[in-house]
């Protein structure tokens, strides 16, 4: 008797278990840029570092660099696409970008700093809040018209500030080129260059 | 009262078994070492399913150009045979660090259009997805394509995994390690400059 309670007790604590997993998703700092393919002969670069190579670099630096560590451990998922331009993706990728925005400004998304360059450059950095004080999230899209399209997103608590410390020490080169111009960037002045 | 006619009648098996242990134990080595020399010429399980994709994808045919596979046992016998020698320490804790390791090279063996690269990137994500591997860095640029792939689970400094890919338009270098990252980690750590950076991104 008491193995025919333990049993559907325990599918029923396993199945309970696995549908939590299925509800939780994916953390809300995370956003799905779909698929990205390259261009004939275009350049692809993607960069995906999880949280189990993140806690990796933490244990790398634990001891003698506890804040570094830290700002690794907030960090759940870095993820980095640069899709070089052709004629032949060109119009699609800067439309697929626009609508990127956009679905982040309707997914509850702050635009913090949004920057229009006269050559047809094009950036935006958008954070999301987790209980109004810690970051859940950050996006940063590049549009540079003429090579290619960058897009970074960032899950946990940081600041737009401390990708370039990201990419110092995680070595992620087209995010450091981001992160040096992001350094002198205050992530609350919604700033807007024309 | 027969017993003593019985002892030596017990002991004849006996005997036997210690003479076919002393036959076999031999072969046994022999078979070990066999096995061993076969495994220096095969690759890891992750990277053979990463070839065997990349390879089917591409549409091409593909030539042998070279296989190693250092395994465990391998690596072992070159650890001890190397904690006599006097080495650097860097030479020392890579040595301690390394695991296992392997490489293949394989070349086109027809100078044909090159094949399709992402078609041959999103082949090889779908075959070591199932396997449990995800990539964690694509690179296509030029004629190149490289990724690096990474288990999804079970990845610490102790126990880490990895298998590299490089496409160079005509030839393909796959490469999978298996290692304990805690001795060149602990070798980083104690260099006077490793830190230095790392000071001013905490300061922030």
């Amino acid at each position: 008797m008491k193995i025919m309670i333990r049993y559907p007790l325990a599918i029923a604590i396993l199945a309970a278990g696995v549908s939590i997993n299925v509800l939780a998703g994916p953390p809300p700092g995370q956003v799905d840029f779909g698929k990205l393919a390259p261009a004939d002969n275009g350049e692809f670069v993607e960069v995906q570092i999880k949280s189990n190579l993140l806690s990796l670099a933490a244990q790398l630096v634990e001891k003698q660099e506890p804040a570094a560590a830290k700002l690794l451990r907030n960090v759940e998922l870095i993820r980095v696409n640069v899709i070089g331009l052709t004629d032949a993706n060109r119009a699609d990728m800067v439309k697929r970008v626009r609508q990127i925005r956009h679905d982040l400004e309707s997914d509850g998304w702050d635009r913090n700093v949004t920057v229009q360059e006269k050559k047809g450059g094009d950036v935006g950095i958008y954070t999301k809040t987790r209980g109004g004080e810690a970051l859940a999230g950050l996006v940063i899209t590049v549009i540079d018209p003429k090579d290619q399209v960058v897009l970074v997103n960032i899950v946990g608590d940081i600041q737009p500030e401390q990708v370039a410390i990201l990419a110092d020490k995680l070595n992620i080169e087209p995010l450091k080129d981001i992160g040096a111009a992001l350094k002198d960037v205050a992530p609350k002045d919604a700033a807007s260059k024309n | 009262m027969n017993l003593p006619s019985d002892i030596p009648a017990t002991r004849r098996p006996a005997r036997r078994l210690w003479l076919w242990g002393l036959l076999a134990a031999p072969l046994l080595v022999l078979i070990a070492l066999a096995v061993m020399v076969a495994d220096c010429f095969r690759l890891a399980p992750e990277a053979r399913t990463l070839r065997d994709e990349l390879m089917l994808s591409s549409g091409a045919e593909w030539q042998r150009a070279i296989v190693l596979n250092a395994n465990a046992l391998t690596v072992g016998v070159i650890r001890a045979g190397l904690s006599c020698v006097r080495l650097d320490p860097e030479a020392r804790a890579a040595v301690q660090s390394v695991g296992n390791a392997g490489v293949g090279v394989y070349k086109l063996a027809s100078d044909g259009p090159p094949p399709d690269r992402a078609v041959m990137l999103a082949a090889a994500d779908s075959a070591m997805a199932a396997r449990g591997w995800e990539r964690a860095v694509g690179v296509i640029d030029g004629h190149d394509l490289v990724a690096v792939y990474l288990p999804e689970k079970d990845i610490s400094a102790r126990r880490l995994k990895c298998c590299v890919l490089v496409f160079d338009r005509k030839e393909m270098v796959l490469v999978s390690a298996r290692g304990n990252l805690e001795p060149l980690l602990k070798l980083a750590l104690a260099q006077p400059g490793f830190s230095a950076q790392l000071q001013n991104l905490a300061k922030r």
